[in-house]
């Protein structure tokens, strides 16, 4: 039970930030949590992304090590010289890198589209909004 | 309208907690991400591109026009972002 729950915790970790996101999205009515919370759910799913590129016994960041040196030599034999249980898998780092550049994307657009909310109407609760536009 | 988040919030939990369960085990190095195409990478990068930094490689040359795109994509959003903010000439005539 106890290994269950050591092999399996991160990604309820994950799914708990997630849920506080998409709860703050739905249920807050100030644009900027709204916006805080898009952010902790994008940061979740990089989190989990992340986490799939973990390989547990001695695996490090993929660097290649003594690539350009006396030991590049050994690649001329054969592929058998990089041993890829020492590196982490990069694919996922590196999805995570696009994602995290339309997450910054995003964030900025959002932002820039409250900041021109709250000149038009002065304030930045959805339901004073809402009767603001309402009124005409 | 906060209860009805908090079920919904809820529900998206357990279903992901369910589907949690099909997932290979944190840091297993035998996982399908990992055996799968990822070998490839980080066996041939060397000899392929010349970069120690697996990561550098795989963005800025095996997925280069991905990288391409996503420039693209910040373009866009500095843009949409000047546009939206700057104050801008004024129209003639008005």
């Amino acid at each position: 039970m106890f290994e269950f729950i050591v092999n399996y915790y991160n990604y309820w970790m994950y799914i708990g930030l997630m849920m506080i996101g998409f709860y703050a999205m739905m249920a807050k009515r100030n644009l900027v949590k709204k916006i805080i919370g898009m952010n902790i759910f994008q940061s979740a799913i990089i989190f989990f992304y992340i986490s799939t590129s973990v390989k547990k016994g001695g695996a490090t960041v993929p660097i290649l090590e003594y690539a350009h040196g006396h030991a590049t030599h050994g690649i001329e034999h054969g592929a058998n010289a990089i041993d890829v249980m020492q590196y982490a898998n990069p694919l996922p780092h590196v999805l995570m890198l696009t994602a995290i550049v339309v997450m910054v994307a995003t964030l900025g657009v959002a932002l820039a589209v409250v900041i021109l909310i709250y000149r038009r109407y002065g304030t930045l609760e959805e339901d004073e909004i809402m009767k603001l536009v309402r009124r005409g | 309208m906060k209860i009805l988040s908090i079920i919904a919030g809820v529900l998206m939990g357990a279903a992901l907690v369910y589907g949690s369960l099909d997932m290979p085990k944190w840091g297993d190095p035998h996982s399908p991400a990992s055996t799968h195409v990822s070998p490839y990478y980080l066996q041939h990068s060397i000899e392929h591109t010349a970069t120690p930094n697996v990561v550098t490689s795989v963005l800025a040359d095996y997925r280069g026009y991905d990288t391409l795109g996503e420039t693209t994509v910040v373009f866009t959003a500095g843009m949409a972002c000047l546009f939206l903010l700057g104050k801008g000439r004024k129209r003639q005539g008005k």
